[in-house]
Parts: C-alpha cells; sequence; structure tokens
C-alpha cells in the first residue's frame, strides 16, 4: 500500500482488493484508454466512477458522464475513429438505448479499440428487468466476453481492445452484478505508455458512410470479420477444457458454462464431490466456433449448460451440435430457472439432481430451516434516506389527491412512476405509483391516457437526470399534441441514485465550487412551449400540495418543479466547508421533538409520512409505545412538524452537543452474553 | 485448501459493505491466501436488506493456487456455509440465518429497525426472544450487543457501530486472521483514530 492509490499507480507485482468495477476500469486503463464514458447505472456505474475520481492524476484521459447511453456510446465511437481507445459503460437496459449505435458498429468498425461493458442485473435488484444483453449480438455480432472473476474482468477487459482493434468489432464485456460488486484480489499489470494519446480522426469514408449499396458492403465485410474471429478463437486461452480426475465408467457427462455462473459450477461440484466430469468454460460466449465445441462433445453422452436467463448458450451449442451431428442429450433450462438470479444454491442443487448426488447435510438443513424462518418473517423493503425531498414530494402529491396508501387502486388521479430515487414512492407505505416501465415512460405513456381517458387526471414524475436523459422531447410532444397532463419534475440536482453524479441541475458541488454551466430548467421547459411552470420548494408541504391540487385544475400540459437539493450531498457539502474553512463547529441546534403529552398516535408522521428517524419506543417502566423522534438520526428537515395535525411535535433550540456529552456519561456500555 | 466464510447482512446505510472492505484487505498479507466474495448493494436508499459475503480461502500450496478446479470461487455463500453470521439488525440475522450451521457463530446487533409493513400495521415485529430461541435452534454460539447504544455513546454517532462489530468478530471466534493485521488496515485513512477506539471497544465485549 506504501505506493498510494494502486488503481493509479500499481504495476506488475502490485496486488490490492479491487472491485469487480475497479477491475474492469483498471484493465482498460492498462489498455491504454482515452476515453471514458457512461450514463450512470447501477450495477455498472463503478466502472467509470472509478475513472472519473482519478482522472487529475492519469495523463490524457477523458471522461465524462453522458446524458443518456445513446449519446454515450456515439462518444466513444467518436474517439475511436479519432485513434483513442475508449471504454463505455452502461446497466443492462442502457443498451435498449444504445441499440441504434450498437448495430451500426459492427457495419463500420472501430480505428482505436472499443470495449462496450454491460452490467446486467439478474433477479434485478436494481433494475426494472432482468434482460440478458447477450441477446443482442445475434443481431448486432457484437463479440462478446465473459470474466469469471476480478483477475479476469481485469485481463479480459486488457485484452478485449487489441481484439477489438484486430477485428474492427466494438467487443461487449458482460459483468452481472455479482462480479460488479464482487471485491477481490487483483493482480495488476503495467501500463502502456500514455504520453502519446492523442487524437487524429483520419478519413475513411469506405467504412464510415453507411448507407445504400454502402451498407450492403459493410454488411459482407463484418460477416467475414466475423468468421475470422471465430476462426480465430478456435483455440483462443479465453476458452479452456477442465480434464476428469479420474475416468469412470458409465455414461460420459460434460458441462458448459461461461462467467459468474462458472465459479458458481467449480464450487458447487466441489461442495458435492464431484470431480470426474469435462467442463468447458467460454471465456468468449460470441461467436461459438464449431470446433471447439465438436471436439468438447466428443465422446460425451450428455452435457449440462449451466447458465443464466433464457439460455443464449444453450441457443447457440444446440444448433452447432446439430450441424456437426451429436448424438448426445444436451441438458440447459429444463435444469437450471431462466427468471431470477441463478445463485450458488441453485447451481448444487440442479447439478446434484442431474447426478444424483445428495448435497451435504447441513445444505439441506440450512434449506430446510430458512425455509421455515422466511415464511414467518416480515418482508423489507428499501425507502428514502432520512430527510429526502423526494418523500415531501410524495406525501404532498398523495396529500393533493386524496391520501391513499392503503389501496391505490382507489384512487381517481392516475400518476406514472419513472425510474430514479424518487421510484422508492412505488413501495408501501406510499403506493404512490400507478405504472413503471423504463426510463420517460411516465410522461410517454401518461400523455396518451390524458388523450383517451378524459374523466381521470394524470400526474405524471420523473427526476432531474431522468428528465434530461431522454424526456426533454417527450415533454415537447405532449405539448405539441395537447396533452392534459401535471408533470413534476423532482429536481435534487443530483443523479443520486448511482452515487450521485453531476446532472445539468448541478448548480454547486460537494466542495462548494460552482458549475460553470448549469441549466435554468425552468427556462429550458418554457422554451418547449409549457406557459404552466412552478417551482417550490417540496419541504414546504402544505404549500406543495396545494400547488398541485390548483395545477390539476388547469388545461393542458403544466410543469411543478420540486426544487431542492438532495439531503445527503447537502450534509456532505456542510461537512465539508466546515472542515476547510475551520469555521466553528455550529453547537446551538434545532432538534425535533414529539411531546408525548400531545401525541395522539394518529400515524400522520409515522405512517403516512414514515421518515424512518421517527420510531416507537417503550420505556422500561412503561408499557405503552410512544414515537420518537430519534434525535441522533434525525436531520431537522422540519416536514413533520409541518405535518402533525396535533401540533405534538415541536421545534426546539438548545446545545446539543452538551446533552449529548451528559448523556454519554450517563449510560453504562451494556453486554448482555445469552444464557444457554 | 481450507476455506472461512463471513456472511454480513444488515440495512442499507449501516456501514456493512465497509466492514467486508476491511476483511478483505487482511487476505494480502499471504500470498497463499485468497478472497472473494459479492455485495447486494441497490441505489443510495437507507432501509433495505443489504449483505455481503467474506470468503476466505488459504491453499495449501502454490500448485493449488495454480489448479483451476481450486483456485475459481463463487462470490455467493451457499446455504449453511458460513462460519460466522455477522447481523446489524435482530430481524434480518433470521434472514440470513439461511448461511447458518450447527457450528456457526452468530454476532447480532439487538437494535431494531422496523421495516414498513410493521409500520403500517400489516405485521409484527418478532420478540427478542423468539429471535434468540430460533437462533438458539440452529446454534449455540450466539452472541448480542446493543451496538447502536455503545455507538453513540462512545462516539456521538452511530457510524462506529459496524467496526465495533468487528472487534467483537475478533474477540469471539476462531476467525484465522491475526487482529493485528486488521489493526494496520484501520489504522490508515480517515477516521482512523474513531476505527482503532472502535475495534478495541468490540474486542473487549
Ligand atoms: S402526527 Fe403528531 S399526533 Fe400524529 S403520530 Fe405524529 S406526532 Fe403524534
Ligand atoms: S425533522 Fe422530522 S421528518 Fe425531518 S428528518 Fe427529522 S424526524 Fe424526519
Amino acid at each position: 500500500m506504501s505506493k498510494g492509490n494502486l488503481f493509479v499507480n500499481g504495476r506488475q507485482g502490485d496486488k490490492g482488493i479491487v472491485l469487480g468495477n475497479e477491475a474492469i476500469a483498471r484493465g482498460a486503463l492498462e489498455a491504454g484508454i482515452g476515453y471514458a464514458s457512461m450514463y450512470p447505472g447501477t450495477p455498472a456505474s463503478e466502472i467509470i466512477i472509478a475513472l472519473d475520481k482519478n482522472k487529475n492524476n492519469i495523463e490524457n484521459l477523458y471522461t465524462e458522464f453522458s446524458l443518456n447511453e445513446h449519446i454515450s456510446l456515439h462518444g466513444a465511437i467518436g474517439a475511436s475513429w479519432s485513434g483513442i481507445r475508449s471504454l463505455c459503460a452502461m446497466k443492462n437496459v442502457g443498451l435498449n438505448v444504445a441499440s441504434e449505435p450498437a448495430h451500426f458498429l459492427s457495419y463500420t468498425g472501430v480505428k482505436s479499440g472499443l470495449v462496450l461493458a454491460i452490467g446486467s442485473d439478474p433477479g434485478a435488484p436494481s433494475s426494472s428487468n432482468e434482460q440478458d444483453d447477450r441477446w443482442y449480438s445475434l443481431h448486432t455480432y457484437m463479440p462478446i466476453i465473459e470474466p469469471s472473476n476480478i483477475q479476469e474482468a481485469k485481463d479480459f477487459t486488457k485484452e478485449a481492445f487489441n481484439i477489438s482493434e484486430e477485428f474492427s468489432f466494438g467487443i461487449m464485456l458482460m459483468a452481472p452484478s455479482r462480479l460488479c460488486h464482487n471485491a477481490g484480489i487483483l493482480h495488476f499489470g503495467d501500463l502502456r505508455d500514455r504520453f502519446n494519446i492523442e487524437g487524429d480522426f483520419k478519413k475513411d469514408p469506405e467504412n464510415y458512410l453507411n448507407l445504400f449499396n454502402m451498407a450492403v458492403k459493410n454488411h459482407s465485410k463484418y460477416l467475414e470479420r466475423h468468421n475470422l474471429l471465430k476462426k480465430y478463437l478456435e483455440d483462443s486461452e479465453f476458452n479452456y477444457t477442465l480434464l476428469p480426475n479420474a475416468n469412470e465408467s458409465g455414461p460420459k457427462i460434460g458441462f458448459i458454462s461461461s462467467g459468474v455462473i462458472y465459479a458458481h459450477l467449480i464450487e458447487a461440484l466441489d461442495i458435492l464431490g464431484i470431480y470426474n466430469h469435462k467442463i468447458l468454460k467460454l471465456g468468449f460466449t460470441f461467436p461459438i466456433p464449431n470446433k471447439l465445441i465438436k471436439n468438447f462433445l466428443e465422446g460425451l453422452d450428455r452435457v449440462v449448460i449451466v447458465e443464466e436467463a433464457e439460455g443464449f448458450l444453450e441457443f447457440q451449442i444446440k444448433k452447432i451440435a446439430y450441424e456437426i451431428g451429436f448424438k448426445g442429450k444436451i441438458y440447459g433450462k429444463d435444469i437450471f430457472k431462466a427468471s431470477g438470479e441463478l445463485t450458488l444454491d441453485d447451481v448444487i442443487i440442479g447439478a446434484g439432481k442431474f447426478l444424483e448426488k445428495t448435497p451435504p447435510a447441513f445444505f439441506d438443513f440450512a434449506i430446510q430451516k430458512s425455509k421455515e424462518l422466511n415464511e414467518k418473517l416480515p418482508q423489507r423493503s428499501g425507502t428514502f434516506c432520512i430527510g429526502c425531498p423526494h418523500r415531501a414530494t410524495i406525501y404532498s402529491i398523495l396529500k393533493a389527491v386524496g391520501f391513499s396508501n392503503t389501496d391505490a387502486k382507489d384512487r381517481d388521479v392516475v400518476i406514472a412512476g419513472d425510474i430514479g430515487c424518487y421510484t422508492l414512492g412505488l413501495l408501501p407505505p406510499y403506493n404512490a405509483m400507478d405504472f413503471l416501465t423504463c426510463m420517460n415512460a411516465g410522461l410517454g405513456i401518461g400523455q396518451a391516457i390524458s388523450l383517451f381517458d378524459k374523466k381521470k387526471k394524470v400526474i405524471a414524475l420523473v427526476g432531474d437526470s431522468t428528465f434530461y436523459h431522454s424526456g426533454i422531447p417527450v415533454l415537447l410532444n405532449a405539448v405539441q399534441n395537447n396533452a392534459d397532463i401535471l408533470y413534476i419534475i423532482l429536481d435534487n440536482s443530483w443523479t443520486a441514485m448511482t452515487g450521485h453524479q453531476k446532472t445539468p441541475s448541478t448548480q454547486k458541488d460537494i466542495d462548494g465550487i460552482l458549475s460553470s454551466n448549469p441549466v435554468n430548467l425552468k427556462d429550458l421547459v418554457k422554451s418547449l412551449g409549457v406557459s404552466y411552470i412552478k417551482s417550490l420548494d417540496p419541504n414546504s408541504v402544505k404549500r406543495f400540495s396545494s400547488q398541485v391540487k390548483s395545477a390539476l385544475k388547469e388545461p393542458g400540459v403544466k410543469v411543478l418543479i420540486a426544487k431542492r437539493e438532495c439531503i445527503l450531498q447537502e450534509i456532505r457539502r456542510n461537512k465539508f466547508v466546515q472542515k476547510t474553512s475551520g469555521a466553528k463547529i455550529e453547537t446551538a441546534e434545532s432538534l425535533y421533538e414529539i411531546q408525548k403529552s400531545r401525541c395522539v398516535k394518529c400515524n400522520e408522521c409515522f405512517v403516512e409520512l414514515a421518515c424512518p428517524a421517527i420510531i416507537p419506543k417503550r420505556d422500561g417502566y412503561e408499557d405503552k409505545e410512544y414515537y420518537y423522534i430519534d434525535p441522533v438520526s434525525c436531520v431537522r428537515c422540519g416536514v413533520c412538524f409541518e405535518i402533525c395535525p396535533n401540533s405534538a411535535i415541536r421545534k426546539v433550540e438548545f446545545d446539543l452537543k452538551v446533552k449529548l456529552n451528559k448523556k454519554k456519561n450517563e449510560e453504562r456500555l451494556t453486554e448482555v452474553p445469552i444464557q444457554v | 485448501m481450507k476455506k472461512f466464510n463471513i456472511a454480513i447482512v444488515g440495512l442499507g446505510g449501516q456501514g456493512i459493505i465497509t466492514m467486508g472492505t476491511v476483511l478483505k484487505n487482511a487476505a494480502l498479507s499471504s500470498d497463499l491466501q485468497d478472497v472473494s466474495g459479492s455485495e447486494r448493494r441497490g441505489g443510495a436508499q437507507r432501509e433495505g436488506y443489504v449483505e455481503t459475503f467474506v470468503k476466505y480461502i488459504f491453499y495449501k500450496n502454490s500448485s493449488e493456487l495454480k489448479d483451476p478446479k481450486k483456485n475459481m470461487h463463487s462470490p455467493m455463500i451457499e446455504s449453511g456455509g458460513a462460519d460466522v453470521l455477522i447481523s446489524l439488525e435482530p430481524l434480518e440475522t433470521l434472514r440470513g440465518a439461511c448461511y447458518l450451521n450447527r457450528n456457526s457463530t452468530v454476532i447480532f446487533n439487538e437494535m431494531p429497525h422496523i421495516p414498513i409493513s410493521v409500520r403500517m400495521g400489516q405485521t409484527s415485529y418478532p420478540e427478542f426472544g423468539y429471535i434468540a430461541r430460533e437462533l438458539e435452534k440452529i446454534t449455540k454460539k450466539i452472541f448480542f450487543y446493543d451496538f447502536d447504544k455503545i455507538s453513540v455513546s462512545n462516539f456521538n454517532s452511530l457510524t462506529q457501530k459496524n467496526i465495533i462489530a468487528l472487534g467483537v468478530l475478533f474477540a469471539k471466534t476462531n476467525i484465522p486472521i491475526d487482529k493485528i493485521v486488521i489493526e494496520s488496515i484501520l489504522s490508515v485513512g480517515k477516521g482512523a483514530k474513531d476505527n482503532l477506539e472502535a475495534f478495541q471497544i468490540g474486542l473487549a465485549l
């Protein structure tokens, strides 16, 4: 660790603990990239964050958080054509937005190496679908590499740039969230020289002009390059076979897998204690050369393909098996499920069943036990951070339209959701959204509903980052076509959900430095032809709520901007400024407190607003539970104070430090050893 | 090859991921050591279930280290596969109990965070006694503390509870890592003083 920042300074011989995403970024850095861009999206965000936060210490590196994935991939292509190795990253659904440039990339080819890193999200813990972007390759012809662990994430990425240049394809690197957010040991390699990274766009009309017969010619050219790559992959080190430890009599069985699932498979077979089958590891999963599969299948009776989602490998391998006349049987999706994350447990169970080998007793015991327990456990879902302005916005809207957090179906107003932190408003207790699909579907679908269902009012929500991503044409479309809709832009100035990247709304960075060119959102909306625009602070919930009510009475497209910065960023900046300016720490603080004597437990703050800082408490000697604002977690946004119908919450100014210090002396450390 | 698996569970914002990172850095001290383990993180949101795995691998020799059947590790822990489960929230301990076997050690925080469904009165939060009894049915090695309270009373903030729990991990289990390695990891970076102090508090519990 003496080298300081290993991500920047690491060389051959160094090792460190890095995240899968950082390993991908480091691989690109070792390959000498000069361009890196993305539209942020979980689980891929840290790929570009790792490069962006270090860019001042890396010579000739340009990083960009683009406004959307379409722009981002075009940017990477432009850099590649200028002779700059470029990395573009996005989450799985991002490729839907970037699919147009992705479909042209094989036609035109690249100049310098281009790698497109895709973070997929099986189980969808952070996404609105589970799509497996590998299928895109059947029509884009972009080759796919799939690393299995941290080391491969770095090594494969690095090598992908060479292959990209040699065969003139953009290479797709697939990383599911289990790899993106795996952290383990990385052995670093050396970096390519960076002083000579310099753009030089060489005109190449033969390849870059892509229409009419020129497109047809490019089409046949990439099919040829595809075949060359296939030939190269017949014996590349990306794919390899593990031979059985011992040859047994009985049917000859083989396994084929790739990526993280391959790591599951190796461990699953170890847990099952099975070492006598042939295993093919595919590092390149498109294209797959016939010869490679033919060699592997030779002499086998049964083959099991272990993979996540719908069976991209199975689809290809069954085709090859047919072409080469394989007589054995091929299994895949009939054993391993297509929806939801394929876990290590799933692979143990699937492989165990297939091989008729029972898993160890501790495993069965744990599965049984957790099944019993889970039936009784209350579910838990995420919610807004304490003091988040989105909570106030969602609460105000629900109040304006007749609160119904129990049955959203009865609400006579349609509320369209969209993608961002505010999406959490669709969860209980708010149940504030009637539909949610992809980026900017809220206004897109909502405007049409407003045209066809005149009986219901329609509200569409959008965050600032999502609005800038692709919402501007949707809003213009709604205006041009006389939709009757209230569009609420929740402008918190950051792409908060993915780790707080700047948006055009960002006025001030967290170090207090002003942005050079922030957008005036109100002016922008006005220029699109909206005449009803109001911008106000959602934390003034009563004002905001009545504004929603009056806006709903107006015809046409109305825009409300709920303007308040993300609370986490506000706190970070305050801390930073306090620290650097050496300002004396403010000791007199305001505090919000629920007066036990006045609170009637009406639940307005506890359930309807549901700020997590308001908690139930029971004192030892009392048997009644009361509501209490935890002063350590409360960030003093004041929203609960404003909404309590019984004036039970009061604001007190007092010396917080003194009180807490006193408390510290009063309380003993607690240790409670269990009696068993 | 020997393994030692640690599952850490709790809620977003409790510092679960930091615990994993600190533990993983301890695997760098020997060439025959390896570590794997993914984390489940959503967006920036709070209160959701979060888990992270730390899987230590100790190779017998360098040929094992180079063996592709030995040196490839899943980022996940299988059901029943944890030597230790650390949980920063009592109810979530039961959700994480899927990783336990009869020899596992459990370290958990007794300070509850009630989920929304309980707030809304749709379900009730399990009694502490129920949680402890269910865990006892699996293993006898159970330790619990009010990490929130300990953190607040020592540091005026909740932020050290994760490091205090790490101290307990080293005090109560046979984790095959020298605590000096952890101390040297904690002694760099911002917050080093508080982190070292929190670790010592945990060790003494
Ligand atoms: S809103 Fe006021 S009266 Fe109602 S539960 Fe909260 S503090 Fe008590
Ligand atoms: S002031 Fe009230 S609503 Fe705001 S953070 Fe504190 S408890 Fe929550």
